[in-house]
């Protein structure tokens, strides 16, 4: 096994690596081969781990790595808070969450985007560190594999010591053995992440604050919240605005072709359509008067179900403004925020025996 | 030392794997987070074919353990995993298991017990087990659940006594880790000798009774014995530890301690806090201050001597409980030490201090802060490390108006009863006129893109005009909806534990009913409703049926997605023959899940309870007319049962977008028919056949991915069995349809 030299550690000799996604893109997978490469190829101790929770896809998934030297204890089993390489595979989740805490000048900022990486430090707003570019949702898609894959290539690129030829062999030994057919596509998607990744340094400038990690705290405790866990803040999670959860698309409705049917209210698991007393072909009926897409996830069964396509799917990307985009009907109190969170607030990986791609496949 | 290669591993795996290499006989279980993936990784080895165990999917941990116990009296080697309230509900199983003598092996992957719920690590749940007369052994980090679990089995069959093999849910069951395990699976074999059990059940030469009736000059005799046991456990476990370093280089001890030699403050943590408490000690070394820390690797028998060794030059000792033994001054480790401490004469101050309940990370930090509190001069005997009072000047805000009984009646679905027919007739119930009808629940709940319960609960409430009241039982609908600190409720909402709801909602309709009685409570009328997976009606079911049996006045509502979805997709009995789930791989050796979907309308018909009706999202106006109807019922005649096939994207594996469209294949297959039993007569309500939709199970099949390879040749068989199964069902069904008496 080759044994490779760690070019940094932190005061207690670990080199971290953070992934932040949402369930369903695979990041815990990547971590998984990140932790087993470190183990298995590199010649390191090694750690993987994920935020825990209930098993759901969409909502917003960490993944730790953390490595050692060989004859090193790993001890910690902590999140990690600093880390060398932060992985971000959803862009859409740098906002209100704090993705990316505590990135300084030694960090690798490697994101899943479009964008340059100049562009990409203004739109995270970042301290500093040296940010890596890839569009792995393209290269994924050319390629016929999948975002983990290429993230994963431009991971390795990152890190500046991990050899294409080691990643490829883990993917060989850990996905290939599972999905033979699929291997080369995964392959040829890992070596265009690491070829195609762009990079750009960023001194601490003074331009964005340095943001630190910190530990979730609600504003409830043990002096004002309710006794025995007991809610009465009744329909609270309207506030909770589930965007993040969409994977491109969404329904885009289209009034005149509308029959105000009522199909899509009994398909929408998230209460989207707002129907309101009113007027239709000159009667009396209940009239759907828009959505709310604070909590649409993008599923598209609406779409599936209207009779007469009054409901469309459409890209996000390509509709910033949402024509008949309306605040659900019943709430009575002024929103000045909505707070960003995935499908599940407390996220994903029970059992992930495989990972699911949102068309059904596996990973 | 004996050959080992390297793996990176969780916890949860190298439990597998030692029980793959022990080969057990046999393993009863039932999935709850975080031990699940033990069997979970065991039937995938099974269906790779790599070990011959039994593994039993128990309805309910109470069984499992019972299963474990009828397994062990066999005479075999028996494996058993579980976590939290699995561990307490199969609690009273446990003393019989030490009682009558019959070794076996469960690991717990250590979870907080509920309630309020929640399935992070903490050490509540394995406080419980100290009485139990079982051994227990707590690893600290992945590599020692491997070397554990080896070792557990061998005390165990010397001293005829169970063993636990704790450990810290999630920090150590799901975290991976480089670790070692011996290359050859005969090299535990070869450690472990044969089991030659004393008396077994199956004896038939030597007939034996197993559990005697005993009155009191036995049971004290009965209990000495077990104290002796666990005395002489107390030898075996060094002996055993000794014998296990000869062959991997690994020594475990029953306590040991961290640079406590020369410590003047010496921290107690149990499990994967030890390990990190090392490095805050070293971190104050440097920095002069004679701190340690130390743990202990086996509860029971409880090692005071070893522990006192490493706290005996100690001036202040602090324990650091990972649970509370409320009112005690702190938790169990704290009562324990307290009492060692005191009995050996000890002057040192002792601090005790609560931390990392539900799985609160423990950081570096916490554990310097809580060795330099054991510097300071002064300092409160007990507390809680990282509570917070909250925010002071907090306001709530009020998102919704209440919903009234008025608005929630609108009249769009009305119900009549016609006593000569035995009839609830339903009119009104159109799909677009329901929308008028109020959401008892919130949007921005957590199910995940395209999630079928929802759907099946909005459908639900749009024909329960009037008043509800809501209980859930443990499962995906109440996890995503009621997160701390919000809730999607608008109306009242009760979670209890995940088999006890229809006894629960009972308890909370009597109230109602005795408190309008008195005149304690308003006249009017309140619907109940119960909600339950498929899971919750197989650990629940035994509530069910007896408050069925009793005629409580709720409607039960089961969704039935088919799986245990909630912790990853284990097998439920409702989940079809044939798919794959957790539990239930597909391999070589194995072709998904190996018995046929529970009839659970057909048993919960068999009470005799008024109304029972199947009713599915692809057929809206009939599930709308039968929430109407079961309201009815539940209001005026006893219990009424509805069950919805519910769809689940992630882990049917289909588009979420389509769900509707698979919904409905699996009625037109006939697998999911839908039809009422309305006072004891049977009432087709869609049929297929008719409208010559009718199709071959197996095109249903082959829309999801967890039963996709079912349409390969080398499955015919089983589609076929499948197709049998469903046929002998639907003219069962219309044979009932057709009379009166069936």
């Amino acid at each position: 096994m080759q044994q490779v030299t760690l070019p940094d550690v932190n005061t207690f000799g670990y080199y971290e690596i953070r992934l932040e996604s949402i369930g369903g893109l695979g990041a815990n997978l990547a971590g998984k081969m990140l932790g087993e490469l470190g183990a298995a190829y590199l010649g390191l101790n090694s750690a993987f781990f994920s935020s825990y929770g209930s098993e759901k896809r969409g909502s917003p998934v960490k993944s730790y790595i953390r490595w050692c030297a060989p004859d090193h204890p790993l001890r910690i089993t902590s999140p990690v808070e600093t880390p060398h390489i932060l992985g971000l595979f959803h862009e859409k989740l740098a906002g209100k969450l704090p993705v990316t805490a505590g990135v300084d000048e030694k960090t690798a900022v490697v994101v899943n985007t479009t964008c340059s990486p100049d562009q990409t430090r203004d739109n995270l707003k970042l301290y500093a560190g040296e940010v890596f570019c890839v569009d792995a949702l393209k290269i994924a898609m050319d390629t016929k594999s999948r975002i983990n894959m290429v993230m994963l290539g431009a991971i390795a690129k990152a890190s500046g010591f991990i050899e294409l030829e080691f990643l490829e062999d883990i993917a060989r030994d850990t996905v290939g053995k599972k999905y033979p057919a699929l291997l080369e596509n995964n392959l040829s998607g890992m070596r265009r992440g690491f070829e195609e990744v762009r990079s750009k340094r960023f001194e601490a400038d003074g331009k964005y604050p340095h943001v630190s990690y910190q530990e979730v705290k609600n504003s409830w405790g043990y002096a004002n919240a309710p006794i025995g866990g007991i809610n009465p803040q009744f329909g609270s999670t309207v506030s909770n605005d589930l965007s993040a959860s969409r994977q491109g698309y969404l329904p885009l409705f289209i009034q005149d072709r509308c029959i105000n049917c009522g199909l899509c209210d009994t398909t929408c698991p998230d209460m989207v359509f707002q129907f309101l007393p009113g007027e239709y072909r000159g009667k009396p009926a209940m009239v759907n008067t828009g959505l709310d897409y604070h909590h649409c996830k993008g599923c598209l069964r609406c779409v599936e179900v209207c009779p007469t396509e009054a409901l469309v799917a459409g890209l996000e990307q390509e509709h910033p403004q949402l024509q008949f985009a309306r605040q659900n009907k019943d709430l009575i109190a002024s929103l000045p925020e909505y707070e960003d969170v995935g499908a599940n607030s407390w996220v994903t990986s029970e059992s992930h025996l495989t990972e699911q791609r949102m068309d059904g496949g596996a990973v | 030392m004996e050959g080992q290669k390297l793996l990176f591993e969780s916890g949860n795996e190298l439990a597998a794997y030692a029980a793959k290499q022990i080969n057990y006989h046999v393993m009863g279980y039932y999935p709850i987070t975080p031990s699940t993936q033990i069997a979970e990784f065991l039937d995938q080895m099974k269906a790779d074919g790599t070990h011959q165990i039994s593994l039993v999917p128990a309805e309910g941990e109470h069984s499992a353990a019972g299963i474990c116990y009828g397994a062990s009296v066999g005479g075999g080697r028996v494996f058993n995993a579980t976590s939290a309230n699995g561990l307490l509900y199969a609690l009273e199983q446990l003393p019989v298991q030490s009682g009558t003598r019959f070794p076996m092996v469960m690991n717990v992957a250590c979870r907080t017990v509920s309630g309020p719920l929640s399935i992070k690590g903490d050490h509540s749940d394995i406080m419980y087990a100290l009485n139990t007369g079982w051994i227990i052994l707590f690893a600290s980090e992945p590599q020692a659940v491997y070397d554990f679990n080896l070792c557990a089995l061998k005390i165990a069959e010397k001293v005829k006594l169970p063993v636990i093999v704790a450990f810290d849910g999630f920090f150590t069951s799901h975290q991976k880790r480089r670790c070692y395990v011996f290359e050859q699976d005969e090299t535990v074999r070869r450690f472990l000798g044969e089991y030659r059990p004393e008396y077994t059940a199956l004896d038939l030469e030597h007939p034996v009774t197993i559990g005697s009736y005993m009155n009191e000059p036995d049971i004290m005799n009965n209990k000495y014995q077990l104290h002796i046991a666990m005395e002489q456990a107390r030898e075996e476990c060094i002996k055993v530890f000794e014998e296990f370093a000869v062959l991997s280089g690994r020594n475990y001890a029953p306590a040991q301690g961290y640079r406590t030699e020369d410590a003047e403050a010496v921290l107690f943590l149990l499990g994967s806090a030890y390990e990190t408490a090392k490095v805050a000690v070293d971190l104050l070394r440097e920095q002069g201050k004679k701190v340690g820390v130390c743990t202990a690797n086996i509860l029971r028998p409880f090692p005071a001597q070893e522990l006192y060794e490493c706290m005996k030059n100690a001036k202040t000792i602090m324990v650091g409980d990972r649970q509370d033994s409320y009112g005690a001054g702190g938790g169990n480790m704290s009562i324990e030490i307290g009492a060692m401490l005191q009995k050996q004469g000890s002057e040192a101050r002792l601090l005790s201090r609560v931390y990392g309940l539900g799985g609160r990370d423990f950081y570096v930090e916490d554990a310097q802060q809580m060795l330099e509190t054991c510097l300071e001069s002064k300092a409160p005997q007990f507390d809680y490390l990282t509570v917070y009072e909250g925010e002071s000047d907090l306001k709530s805000t009020q998102y919704f108006n209440v919903i009234t009984e008025q608005e929630a009646t609108p009249g769009i679905t009305k119900c009549t009863f016609h006593p000569e027919q035995a009839r609830f007739e339903v009119t009104g119930a159109r799909v677009s006129d329901t929308c008028a009808m109020p959401k008892r629940l919130a949007p921005g709940h957590g199910a995940c893109p395209g999630c079928g319960i929802p759907v099946n609960l909005n459908l639900l409430l749009r024909g329960i005009e009037g008043n509800v009241v809501m209980l859930f039982h443990t499962g995906c609908g109440m996890v995503v909806t009621t997160a701390y600190p919000k809730t999607s409720f608008r109306v009242p909402y009760v979670h209890n534990l995940f088999q006890n709801g229809a006894a629960t909602l009972s308890g909370l309709v009597e109230m109602f009913r005795q408190k309008q009685r008195r005149g304690e409570y308003p006249e009017g009328e309140i619907t109940f409703i119960m909600v339950s997976g498929d899971g919750g009606m197989d650990i629940g079911m035994g509530s069910a049926i007896g408050t069925a049996l009793r005629g409580s006045n709720f409607i039960l509502f089961e969704y039935d997605n088919g799986g245990y979805m909630n912790t990853g997709y284990q097998l439920s009995y409702s989940t079809p023959k044939g798919a794959k789930s957790a539990t239930s791989h597909v391999g070589k050796y194995q072709y998904g899940k190996q018995f046929f979907h529970k009839d659970s309308p057909q048993i919960m018909a068999a009470t005799g309870i008024p109304y029972v009706a199947t009713v599915a999202e692809s057929n809206p106006v009939d599930f709308i007319k039968k929430a109407a109807k079961a309201k009815g019922y539940a209001n005026e005649y006893g219990m009424a049962y509805l069950k919805a096939l519910s769809a689940c994207p992630l882990n049917w594996g289909d588009k979420p977008s389509t769900e509707r469209s698979v919904i409905s294949a699996g009625v037109d297959c006939c697998y999911f028919p839908l039809y009422e039993v309305e006072n004891g007569k049977t009432v087709i309500n869609y049929n297929p056949e008719r409208s010559n939709k009718k199709i071959p199970a197996v095109d249903w099949l082959g829309m999801m991915g967890r039963t996709k390879h079912l349409v390969h040749e080398e499955y015919a068989h089983i589609v076929q069995s499948i197709q049998e199964e469903i046929d002998r069902r639907w003219e069962r069904l219309k044979a009932r349809h057709e009379s009166e008496l069936l």
